[in-house]
């Protein structure tokens, strides 16, 4: 059981990455996005690709640690240009006219990958070494330990972010009130495109280190993988980064202990599900989520 | 129309394609159609509904491979997933859009992971019989075009009906829709199992095509986004627009391999262009192929009539308000309990009522009483609280104390059944759906009035028609008492803000009710406008026997109409009489006129 517990809070973790970045954008521009697996794993796969092949023109072969980078890099430029072109006009639209938008980027990203770089499965070793690390009876890879560390640093980071820097305080202003923050002199389209590109650059570094956990990835894969982050943070609240940390850790554990409970395939999906709605019902803002924040 | 250019091009092509192509075409279009209604009447976002087609699919062939009967296989299938959809649907009882959309996308993973591998829910290895009369593609092809056509008279007859406007009240002014009769909650679950029985009958047509169904692949998230780009590049709440986008996004690689006039293959090509076009649809054309036909529509009858419409004067008429009252009167005539038509003194009795946000009193122990017949004054500062005495009066907040309608404890009760106690109201800002036309609003208004169900309504039993037909000469009547006849097509958003408060008011008049509260009423009217309102509220209180209550900054207009006046200062009652003693009385010139008024005398505005 603690086995179990430890290495679901190792996926909850990967699962983190995405979600903060989630819950970034979201608390600053209200948009909720479901590109972010997609953007993550485009940078991988062109990671792969260029490990591969070589950069082009330059013909320099990375190695796997730089795939690490690329993808992080990558991801952070596609959040960057997402928001540009296709966020910024949509400030002031419903809510519901931003999901779309994500979600046809997120379909946009998959099927070009498919056209790039096939559906076969793309096997990836791991970036940061073949070792492991036996916790209580749960073996946990590289790449896992690395995700567990990383969501902690990040969680740290944003903690310090939002509470001792200067742009962290305008991030916070314009969630309180866009045209109030503007009108203070807050340059609220650096605040979204920090968004954008932080929340990219992590989705990078998620896709990077779960692609080799989970075995490899496909196109539209990384979009399936990152659902759990978004009921994470859902169930955390969507306008709270320690909420998306923690109800990512939540989803984890809950897989982990329900598909390892229930051979059933699916049975830890229907938990998750279960989880969602429940809370959605029961409190609509999520666990960690401010009242009426929705 | 949509179904006869389909039939026609279905014939067209009927050289080189497969006729069961277009049929998989017609099933992706239903299906849309049925997240149309959804995205378009309730505004909530659904990336499950492959899923739920899949729920369809897979029941039909479970039970049809039972024997069952064809109509009651579709039948079953479309309440099966009707089920489905409204359990997925139940978070959008506490909380709407992004985060229900979520949710659902919870259920697709879900479903693709556990219901479709699981060989009961699936029915693998068992086959679904097509009917005697369906053994050949173009029977099929014929039937799923008649499934097709039925899905867009239901959409129509749905718009037409009590069911599609409480969606859009919902959508637009949810709490507020309550005042009509409207009962959220319910509503968006309707919405839901409307949504769902139509993909259920998607479902089921794949079903009859395919007889047996092993891959999954029709039923996986990327369908669903795949459903979504179709109704938003379709645009959302236009049927021609879906079905086009449902065309050319499923039909158009299958028709040809190569996309016309270029040499890129189709099925290659149309998928990652359906996803950008979806992206650029949103950012620059948020109405999509929708609204490409619509302004084509419009250049098209101004071409064939050029002198024919003008613009009408979006101004009320005037006319004698007392003759057309009179001539209103059958508004009155409302089904009401008995107990709630005998005649007694004080219509409304508020003791002691108090209302506090987080600590602050907005209604500190209010205690007053509205006769029968009477127009009653309702004036003070911002901020005094007579907002929310309507709303307390109309169930919008919780309150302390007891209000008394009729002798009927209102503490407690919906605002959904205040309505058919008699309580109308208008609000400060508008409770009014601004982007349906007035005629609609003024229907909107009546929901407490229909008393027939969804189902009667979309196929047209029963008392549905009657019904309709006598809300649509009561809101005729409505807007004529308030000269706004000529404006019943115009689009309430296009309208001036003083004659959209008018448009409430006549709204509020259609439910039929005995009390009758305006919310500031006179706001953005002139000087005559606002004296032409006067008289209208003196003609409906003599005419129709109408009491009214009304918050006024308008101190001449209160002297004039009303009976009795109140004074609210920070939530607190400071003053009541008759209009002139009250107005006259120092803490209600200090408060609510301003000092520089103590001395002049003089207008409050």
């Amino acid at each position: 059981m603690l086995a179990r517990i430890i290495t679901g809070l190792a996926a909850g973790a990967a699962y983190a990455l995405v979600a903060v970045g989630v819950v970034l954008i979201y608390k600053c521009t209200r948009a909720l996005s479901i590109a972010q697996g997609e953007i993550g794993a485009f940078g991988f796969f062109i990671g792969l690709r260029w490990a591969a092949r070589g950069i082009p023109t330059l013909g320099w072969h990375p190695a796997r640690f730089v795939t690490l980078l690329i993808a992080v890099i990558v991801g952070a430029l596609l959040g960057g240009l997402i928001e540009r072109v296709v966020m910024r006009p949509l400030v002031g639209r419903p809510p519901l006219d931003a999901l779309v938008a994500t979600l046809g980027v997120a379909l946009f990203l998959a099927l070009l990958e498919k056209e790039l770089f096939g559906t076969a499965t793309q096997f990836a070793p791991s970036p940061v070494g073949e070792w492991k690390l036996v916790v209580a009876g749960a073996t946990l890879t590289a790449p896992r330990v690395l995700a567990l560390a990383l969501a902690a640093a990040v969680a740290l980071a944003t903690y310090v972010f939002f509470s001792r820097t200067r742009f962290g305080l305008a991030v916070r202003a314009t969630t309180g009130d866009p045209t109030v923050a503007r009108l203070m002199g807050i340059p609220v389209n650096r605040v979204y495109r920090f968004a954008w590109v932080a929340a990219g650059a992590l989705a990078g570094l998620a896709a990077a280190l779960l692609g080799p956990a989970f075995g490899g990835l496909t196109p539209f894969a990384m979009t399936k993988f990152s659902l759990r982050a978004l009921a994470g943070a859902v169930i955390g609240g969507l306008d709270s980064i320690w909420g998306a940390i923690v109800g990512s850790l939540l989803v984890g554990v809950l897989e982990a202990v329900v598909g390892g409970q229930f051979r059933t395939a699916g049975a830890s999906e229907l938990a998750v599900l279960v989880l969602v709605i429940a809370t959605l019902v029961a409190r609509p803002q999520g666990i960690f989520g401010a009242e009426g924040a929705s | 129309m949509i179904a006869v250019v389909l039939a026609v091009g279905g014939s067209l092509l009927l050289g080189n394609v497969k006729l069961s192509i277009l049929v998989g075409v017609a099933v992706t279009a239903i299906a849309a159609l049925g997240l149309d209604v959804l995205v378009a009447r309730t505004g909530e976002l659904s990336l499950a509904h492959a899923a739920f087609l899949g729920v369809g699919a897979f029941t039909a062939i479970n039970v049809g491979s039972r024997g069952w009967a064809w109509p009651l296989v579709i039948l079953t299938a479309m309440a099966v997933t009707a089920a489905a959809a409204t359990i997925v649907g139940l978070p959008s009882l506490r909380i709407r859009g992004l985060q229900v959309a979520i949710a659902t996308l919870a259920f697709q993973e879900f479903a693709e992971v556990y219901l479709f591998s699981r060989s009961d829910a699936t029915a693998a290895g068992r086959t679904l019989p097509r009917p005697g009369f369906l053994q050949t593609d173009v029977h099929l092809y014929l039937f799923a075009l008649a499934a097709l056509a039925v899905v867009l008279v239901a959409r129509r007859r749905l718009a037409v009906t009590k069911a599609g406007r409480a969606f859009l009240a919902v959508r637009d002014i949810e709490i507020r829709a309550g005042c009509f009769g409207v009962e959220p909650g319910p509503t968006k679950l309707l919405a839901y199992a409307i949504s769902g029985a139509i993909v259920g009958l998607a479902g089921a047509l794949l079903a009859l095509k395919s007889g047996s169904i092993s891959a999954k692949d029709p039923f996986l998230l990327l369908e669903s986004l795949e459903l979504v780009a179709i109704v938003v590049v379709g645009g959302a709440g236009s049927a021609a627009g879906i079905v086009t986008a449902a065309v050319l996004v499923k039909g158009l690689p299958q028709f040809s391999s190569t996309i016309p006039f270029t040499h890129l293959s189709a099925d290659r090509i149309v998928p990652i262009a359906s996803a950008g076009l979806l992206v650029l649809v949103i950012v620059a054309a948020p109405r999509g192929i929708g609204g490409v036909y619509q302004t084509v529509g419009r250049l098209l009858d101004r071409w064939l009539s050029p002198r024919g419409r003008e613009r009408p004067d979006a101004r009320p008429r005037a006319a004698d308000a007392r003759a057309a009252a009179q001539h209103a009167a059958a508004l009155r005539s409302v089904p009401r309990r008995l107990s709630l038509r005998m005649p007694v003194p004080a219509l409304l009795e508020a003791r002691d009522v108090s209302v506090e946000f987080g600590g602050v009193a907005a209604l500190d122990d209010v205690s007053l009483e509205v006769r029968r017949g009477e127009i009653v004054g309702l004036i003070g500062a911002n901020g005094a609280g007579k907002s929310t005495f309507f709303n307390a009066v109309s169930g919008l907040v919780r309150f302390d104390g007891s209000i008394r309608y009729r002798g009927v404890e209102l503490r407690g009760l919906p605002p959904s059944e205040r309505s058919a106690l008699g309580v109308a109201r208008t609000f400060q800002d508008l409770g009014l759906v601004r982007a349906e036309t007035v005629g609609e609003n003024v229907l909107l208004a009546q929901t407490w009035l229909a008393r027939y169900d969804a189902a009667t309504g979309i196929l047209g039993l029963g008392s549905a028609l009657s019904t309709e037909r006598e809300l649509r000469r009561r809101a005729g009547l409505a807007l004529e008492l308030f000269g706004l006849d000529h404006l019943r097509d115009e689009r309430l958003g296009d309208l001036p803000y003083g004659t959209m408060r008018i448009v409430e008011i006549a709204a509020a008049v259609a439910a039929g009710p005995d009390l009758l509260m305006l919310d500031e009423a006179t706001a953005g009217l002139g000087p005559e406008e606002s004296h032409a309102l006067g008289d209208r509220f003196l003609a409906v209180r003599d005419e129709l026997g109408l009491t009214l209550v009304v918050v006024e900054h308008h101190v001449p207009l209160i002297a004039r109409v009303c009976d009795y006046a109140y004074c609210l200062e920070s939530g607190a009652l400071i003053a009541e009489g008759n209009p002139e003693t009250v107005t006259a009385q120092p803490q209600v010139v200090e408060s609510f006129l301003g000092r520089a008024h103590a001395s002049t005398g003089g207008n409050a505005r």
